[in-house]
Formats: C-alpha cells, sequence, structure tokens
C-alpha cells in the first residue's frame, strides 16, 4: 500500500511541477506586459522551480531511494505544488475575486501576489529538505550492508 | 561522528519537511474556504421586495412634487428658467433611478458578492455621481436657481448631506475589493462583524434610500416654492 500511494505521489509531483511552473511563467509573463518590464527582472522567481526539477531529475537518474521513496517527502511535494497550481488557476479563474474583472487583465495580480512569498518558503524548503535527505541513503545502505555481514558470519 | 551528523540532517529535512507540509496544507485549506465563502449567495428577495416598494414610492412622491410646475400655466413671480432648471434636472435624476442599470438590482432573488459590488459601482456612478453631483449640485450653483425663494435654507441642507452621501459607501466597495486578500476570516466574525455580501448590500441600500429622501426633500421645497409663489 505505501509502495503504491509512494509511486503515485512520486509521478505526480512531476506533473505537478510541470504545470504549476507553466501556470507561474504564464502569470509573470502578463504581469510583466502589464507593466512593460523585461522578463530577465523575474527570473529570480523561477530558480526554486528550476532547482527543484533539477534535484527531481538527480534523484531519478541516481536513484537515490532515500528521496525516492520517502513517503511523506512526495507527499508534501504533491501538497506544494498542489497549493501553487490551486493558487494560480484562482488567480486566473474564479471571477468572484471582484479585481479580476475590475482591472480587465484576467488575472488578480493582487490575490496571487499574496502567495509570492509562501511559494518562495515552499519551494526552497522542498529544495533544502531534498537536499539533506540524499545523506539519508548513504546512511542506510551502510547499516544495511553491516547488518548483511552480520546475518553472513551468524551463518 | 559522521554518522551522528548524517542522522541530524536526516532528522533536519524532516523537519523542514513537517514545517512546509503544515503550511501547504494551511493555504491549501484556506484557499477552499476562501473560494466558497466568495462564491457564497445569499436570499435578498423579501428585503428587495420592500425595498423596490420603499423606492417606487419615493420617486412618485418626487414626480408628484416637480409635476405642481408647468411653464405654459405659470402665472407666479419666480424666475421661470430657474423653476425650469430645477424641474429638469429632478426629471434626470428620476430617469437615473429609474433606469434598467439600476431598477435591475430589485429584481434579485439571490445576491453574490459581485452583485454587491456592481451595486455599490453603479450606485456611485449614476446616483451619488451623475445625480447629485452633476445634475443637483451643479443646479444649486446656478444664478437662476439661487434667486428661488428660500435657496439660502435649502443649499447648506443639500450640501451637508450630499458630502455625507458621496462617502458613505466609500468602505463598503474596500471592502469588497480588499476580499480578494481577505483569506483569514472567520464563521463568527461574518456574523457578528460584517458579511461582506449581505451587509455590504445592506448598506448601500440604506445610502440609496438616504439619496431618495434626500431627493424627496428637495421636491418639497420645489413644490412649496412653486405653490407659494
Amino acid at each position: 500500500m505505501k509502495k503504491i500511494f509512494n509511486g503515485l505521489f512520486y509521478g505526480l509531483k512531476f506533473l505537478l511541477l510541470i504545470a504549476a511552473f507553466a501556470l507561474t511563467l504564464f502569470i509573470f509573463i502578463r504581469m510583466n506586459m502589464r507593466l512593460n518590464k523585461d522578463i530577465i527582472s523575474v527570473l529570480p522567481q523561477f530558480v526554486p522551480f528550476l532547482l527543484l526539477l533539477t534535484l527531481f531529475i538527480i534523484n531519478m537518474i541516481f536513484r537515490q531511494e532515500g528521496v525516492t521513496k520517502c513517503l511523506f517527502y512526495n507527499l508534501t511535494c504533491c501538497l506544494v505544488l498542489t497549493t501553487i497550481v490551486l493558487v494560480s488557476l484562482r488567480a486566473i479563474l474564479d471571477t468572484n475575486m471582484v479585481l479580476n474583472g475590475k482591472y480587465g487583465y484576467g488575472i488578480d495580480f493582487n490575490f496571487y501576489d499574496n502567495f509570492l512569498a509562501y511559494i518562495d518558503i515552499m519551494l526552497y524548503g522542498l529544495v533544502l529538505s531534498n537536499i539533506l535527505f540524499m545523506f539519508k541513503e548513504k546512511v542506510k545502505l551502510k547499516s544495511d550492508i553491516n547488518n548483511e555481514s552480520k546475518n553472513l558470519k551468524n551463518a | 561522528m559522521k554518522k551522528l551528523l548524517l542522522e541530524y540532517a536526516n532528522t533536519f529535512a524532516y523537519t523542514i519537511t513537517g514545517l512546509v507540509f503544515g503550511c501547504a496544507f494551511f493555504l491549501l485549506f484556506i484557499n477552499f474556504y476562501h473560494m466558497q465563502e466568495l462564491s457564497e449567495t445569499v436570499d435578498i428577495s423579501a428585503y428587495n421586495d420592500t425595498n423596490k416598494v420603499s423606492v417606487e414610492s419615493k420617486l412618485q412622491t418626487i414626480k408628484d412634487n416637480i409635476g405642481v410646475y408647468n411653464q405654459s400655466t405659470y402665472r407666479g413671480s419666480l424666475n421661470i428658467y430657474g423653476l425650469n432648471n430645477v424641474q429638469a434636472r429632478m426629471q434626470n435624476c428620476v430617469d437615473m433611478i429609474e433606469s434598467e442599470d439600476m431598477m435591475k438590482y430589485f429584481e434579485l432573488d439571490e445576491l453574490g458578492i459581485k452583485d454587491s459590488y456592481n451595486f455599490v459601482v453603479d450606485y456611485k456612478n449614476n446616483i451619488l455621481n451623475d445625480c447629485l453631483v452633476m445634475q443637483i449640485i451643479s443646479m444649486l450653483n446656478t444664478d437662476t436657481v439661487q434667486s428661488l425663494t428660500n435657496y439660502n435654507v435649502i443649499f447648506p441642507f443639500v450640501e451637508v448631506n450630499v458630502n455625507n452621501l458621496l462617502d458613505s459607501v466609500d468602505y463598503v466597495q474596500n471592502n469588497i475589493e480588499n476580499s480578494d486578500h481577505y483569506y483569514f476570516t472567520t464563521d463568527s466574525n461574518k456574523n457578528n462583524f460584517f458579511d461582506l455580501v449581505e451587509d455590504s448590500y445592506s448598506t448601500t441600500m440604506n445610502s440609496y434610500q438616504d439619496t431618495l429622501d434626500l431627493l424627496v426633500e428637495i421636491s418639497v421645497w420645489y413644490r412649496n416654492i412653486v405653490l407659494g409663489g
């Protein structure tokens, strides 16, 4: 059961990361068009997304089981990315927020702005914990090897 | 030592993940709550029926009062340009109040936050700005109207009331616009303090009724000077 959930969240986090990144990019492009600003000025906002994607790919390539088999981490990733997707979709689609329609941009930047700091905090938190979880594997692997050698000696 | 540090790193990683989990969990569900709160509708059919009757009654009073003057039959001593001016401006106000843009709100049975907001905006544009400021205040500032009887009594009364009415619904509009940021709310807050949908609408409606009362007062003044002069 745990393996099934872990596999589900592991696959889902890639899809959600792509969706969250695409929606964030769309909102920032629209916001920059409105302000006539260069897209380079908002590139730091995408750094945590790119870091997280890089780490996910490293986890996948090097089969870092300390991260990939951590159900709690995968669940948290899905929760964070779902929140980002929901906030972005609400900023675009929730017409009950009156400022969405008032200024005629089709996106409620005032609402989205509220969550920018939280989004950064959560994404950098995931990046940091991902890096720390990478060491877990080594510890566990060493302990596994020790256990196996003990078992062999006993036999 | 190395193993201990790695164990610490692992604990630290779980702690950070836990904190991020808590933050995401809070934001996700507070968003659902906020979404549900903003999509709330209130049944106002009975409230609207009462207000519609009151508005129609006041409009009829205004029409009756300004209808007492007829330029072709008037034989009094007052300046007819002034009387014509007041009658035409008051009629413009009545037309604005009776327009489809304003009367459509009385047909609503259910009210959402967007309806409350649109009502405030339309009330401010059509009634406060176009009627009170553009018609009534500018009317009272013309020379011909200033020569009418009891102008010195009606003008300060109207001026004070208009100034009060102009600011009366600003906070309602600001509150609704700020509802986009309003995601730390509770039901007890809504019940005890200010329900954005229902209270915004009733506050605007009260101001709307006050505006009509002011127009009735002006029309009574007009009727008195026409019949008296």
